[in-house]
């Protein structure tokens, strides 16, 4: 029993991370109906930030999403506006395949300048634990969700008391129709995309010193996040949420009840299976 | 005699919304049948279960004689019916030519034969002269009859053509209304969605009039013009309607 | 048929290069680009005819290699035999999937045709005792081919690779060539440009796609057996990993999707490039692709046929 439960707050602490991917990649979608395929490879770009910025200037991973966060975000909205903003009427497999050549190009990047020798965040916690009765939940997943946690509250505290989260909203739901209220689409597109990397960005300041870091990481990280927003419903925030955590759980319990090494296939048959039997997903106001 | 298309209480439900309600009518081998009625009175939704993009939630629907519930549109259209499409769907990277080849592929096998049907088809419709060029790059008013070119490549019984007369100018609506009476005269049997009551009345033997879903009248031109309820249903909300 | 004129000539050329050309360098670029050509091709019956654009071709490619593979080591099985039995299997398999996914559409299918090919990878990588996991196979020796008491070829050169090489890549030009002009070819491109109009129009959805898609993969896996034969060696991340799809889909893009010489031509500047730069980028050399794909879906989406045709019809009817 205690194992169970172990594993699945384990499961769900790890959750939260795959669970803000998720959300970058639904509000991106939400508000531009463009599917990211570089979200993972953003996700890579915050490990790396996080890394560096600990090694050369030692500040602390969790403390430096301050930094990150921002940083990515000005990527994200520098690629929309030169990029991706030249492809929304564009067929959508040519949108995902423009997006698949921006995971490319920031992975191999990656490679090039930082070669692809795996890197390890370690800080003077790294490997402590919190006690809670016969369970040890690990310190910097601890953190790492309770990071995720207030990202998340100040995020959906933005969109739904903001004016600006009011117009982000506004165009997800019928762009033309914000248009003719005024709302300033193509900055809306901007602003989703920016958002959408600052929390990919976030995600990878939060898992750096949990993960190794190299410049292929991204991969399982883009299609992880596809997984959690497929099964949430695409453009829905909450059900990525849901999403994320789930998913963060399935792992889990499958690394501990299945194989180490299956978990991944785990987590790619349930992808499957959504896509078959309910592929506007939990919550989802999708249409394909 | 029996008729080409029966139609027996069918109704649609999405959801809580009821698209169609409990609507009947034949159509006989040989005529032109209108169906008219105000926007959002449920005439394509009838389209698209008659021609099975989605089955009926309760009734039935007969193609000569034989129940069509749930069949497919490709089994559909092998059958003999096919229809046009209010919003216009040119294969767009596709030529003219090659558009109405796909519609005569439904009845042969053989690529040149295919070719031989769809460029006869384009001399009916006026459209040989521009076989070679992208279906993309057309205006609207050869579209229309691409798209009727299309259909009757497939070589069918019946027609089925959803404001095919949408967006035209008057020219361009006097060269449909023609090509209906001369497809008329090959013996198809056709339904027509349309708003402009001048050609519904020049071109129908008969007159379906649906209003919110269910059926409200049916009869001659003469009668349904002069039927005071239909002018109500139009002029009750803003329809669309050209008298 | 004078169209098909230019493509005799350039396979007589090819068929006579290595009479002048020995350099086992050149011959291997060569080999590379039939190839490459081959997986273009190959993905253009599903991806470009059709329209359903699937980036997790990779499948097929390693159930060709390691079906031809392991038939060779466990059952002394030749390949020139065991290749055929990896097709029928990569078929299946694929028929299976399409059965699944084809009710997918546009992105949904994407994201499904990558989630399968992750799957038959971790499989492959998970099953140790049928494919050796991690540790790949390398190919036990490769019987001389004999016909009749002679003996053709050893293996022991790139010369015979090269003739096989061009033969199939000859073959998958031929097959698009057929489907292109015939009435699966107009039914896959009605289907692609709009699927509920092709629906209304008497065209089978699923019998069409699931037929492109057997036609595709069959052609892939035949690749893949070939590749991984040259190669001498394969693992699950070099014959299922994702970017082996993303490569097949590429040259299709960059040449031009839905014609027969755009994955040619894709394959060329694909090849070529990957070749100039291994030097400076080594395993970097995906930057190239992924810079290539950028700039073409955002110049010239059509690939560089679609835009010279598109050149071409301007200068015909200036209007």
């Amino acid at each position: 029993m205690a194992v169970f439960l172990q594993s699945a707050l384990s499961g769900i602490l790890i959750g939260g991370v795959y669970a803000l991917t998720g959300i970058g990649l639904t509000l991106i979608f939400g508000v531009m109906r463009v599917i990211n395929f570089a979200q993972g490879e953003l996700v890579m770009v915050g490990m790396y930030c996080t890394f560096w910025l600990f090694v050369l200037a030692g500040i602390d991973p969790f403390l430096s999403v301050v930094l990150t966060m921002p940083a990515l975000f000005l990527l994200g909205a520098l690629l929309q506006r030169t990029l991706i903003n030249r492809v929304l009427d564009a067929l959508p497999q040519n949108q995902i395949l423009l997006t698949i050549g921006i995971g490319l190009v920031l992975s191999n990047t990656a490679m090039l300048v930082f070669t692809s020798d795996y890197r390890i965040l370690s800080t003077s916690y790294s490997s402590s634990s919190v006690a809670l009765g016969v369970i040890r939940l690990s310190t910097p997943l601890l953190f790492c969700f309770l990071i995720t946690a207030v990202i998340t509250a100040a995020l959906y505290w933005f969109l739904v008391k903001t004016d600006t989260g009011h117009a982000i909203r506004a165009t997800a739901q019928d762009r033309d129709a914000a248009q003719l209220m005024g709302v300033n689409v193509r900055y809306m597109g901007v602003l989703a995309f920016g958002l959408g990397s600052a929390l990919a960005g976030a995600a990878g300041a939060l898992v750096a010193p949990i993960y190794y870091i190299y410049p292929q990481v991204g991969g399982a990280f883009t299609l992880k996040a596809f997984v959690v927003v497929v099964l949430g419903g695409m453009g829905s925030i909450i059900g990525a949420a849901l999403g994320g955590i789930l998913i963060g759980m399935s792992e889990s319990l499958a690394a501990v009840y299945i194989a180490a090494d299956m978990k991944d296939l785990c987590v790619y048959v349930i992808f499957l299976l959504v896509l078959l039997l309910k592929p506007s997903g939990l919550l989802g106001k999708s249409r394909m | 005699m029996t008729a080409l298309l029966e139609v027996r209480n069918v109704s649609r439900f999405f959801g809580g919304v009821k698209a169609n309600l409990d609507v009947s009518f034949s159509v006989e081998q040989g005529i032109v049948l209108g169906l008219i009625g105000p926007n959002g009175a449920g005439k394509t939704t009838l389209f698209n279960c008659i021609t099975g993009f989605y089955p009926p939630s309760s009734g039935e629907i007969f193609f000569e004689g034989q129940r069509i519930n749930g069949y497919p549109p490709d089994k559909v259209c092998k059958l003999g019916m096919a229809r046009t499409w209010q919003k216009v769907r040119p294969l767009a990277k596709l030529t003219v030519l090659e558009n109405t080849v796909v519609g005569a592929l439904c009845r042969t096998n053989s690529v040149a034969e295919a070719q031989r049907i769809a460029l006869e088809q384009l001399r009916v419709v006026g459209l040989e002269g521009r076989a070679p060029v992208l279906a993309g790059g057309l205006p609207i008013g050869e579209r229309k009859k691409l798209e009727l070119a299309r259909v009757l490549a497939t070589r069918p019984r019946m027609i089925l053509l959803d404001e095919v007369m949408g967006g035209l100018n008057a020219r361009e609506s006097e060269e449909i209304i023609q090509l209906i009476l001369d497809v008329k005269k090959r013996g198809l049997t056709q339904v027509v969605i349309e708003h402009d009551m001048k050609a519904i009345v020049r071109t129908c033997d008969r007159i379906v009039v649906l209003n919110s879903g269910e059926k409200l009248a049916e009869g001659v031109p003469q009668e349904i013009v002069n039927d005071p309820r239909v002018m109500a249903a139009y002029l009750g909300d803003s329809g669309g309607a050209k008298a | 048929m004078r169209t098909l004129l230019p493509w005799a000539v350039a396979a007589v050329v090819l068929a006579l290069v290595p009479l002048w050309v020995q350099s086992p360098y050149a011959l291997h670029i060569f080999i590379l680009l039939f190839i490459a050509i081959a997986l273009g091709e190959s993905w253009n019956v599903i991806g470009g005819f059709a329209g359903q654009y699937s980036v997790g071709h990779a499948a097929w490619y390693g159930l060709g290699a390691y079906g031809a593979f392991i038939l060779l080591q466990r059952k002394a099985i030749a390949p020139w035999f065991g290749v055929w039995v990896a097709v029928a299997a990569a078929v299946i398999v694929a028929l299976a999937v399409g059965w699944i996914t084809f009710r997918l559409r546009g992105p949904y299918f994407v994201l499904a045709s990558i989630a399968v090919a992750e799957i038959i990878r971790l499989a492959a990588l998970n099953w140790k005792e049928l494919t050796n996991g991690a540790e790949g196979i390398l190919a036990a020796d490769v019987p001389p081919l004999r016909l009749g008491g002679t003996v053709i070829t050893d293996w022991n050169s790139k010369t015979p690779y090269y003739y096989m090489g061009l033969a199939m890549a000859l073959f998958c030009i031929a097959v698009n060539f057929l489907v292109k002009r015939s009435k699966l070819g107009y039914y896959l491109q009605a289907i692609r440009e709009d699927q509920d109009a092709a629906h209304s129009l008497g065209i089978p959805l699923t019998l069409s796609k699931n037929t492109a898609l057997a036609i595709s993969a069959a052609c892939t896996a035949l690749a893949g057996s070939f590749a991984a034969f040259y190669v001498g060696f394969i693992e699950p991340q070099g014959v299922f990993g994702i970017e082996v799809s993303i490569q097949m889909v590429l040259t299709c893009i960059i040449g031009g999707i839905g014609t027969v010489a755009g994955p040619v031509i894709g394959a060329v500047v694909v090849v070529l490039l990957s070749e100039a730069l291994r030097a400076s980028l080594s395993s970097a050399h995906l930057l190239v692709y992924g810079v290539l794909v950028i700039i073409v879906i955002l110049t010239m989406p059509d690939g560089f046929v679609g835009f010279i045709a598109q050149r071409l019809r301007r200068k015909a009817a200036p209007a």
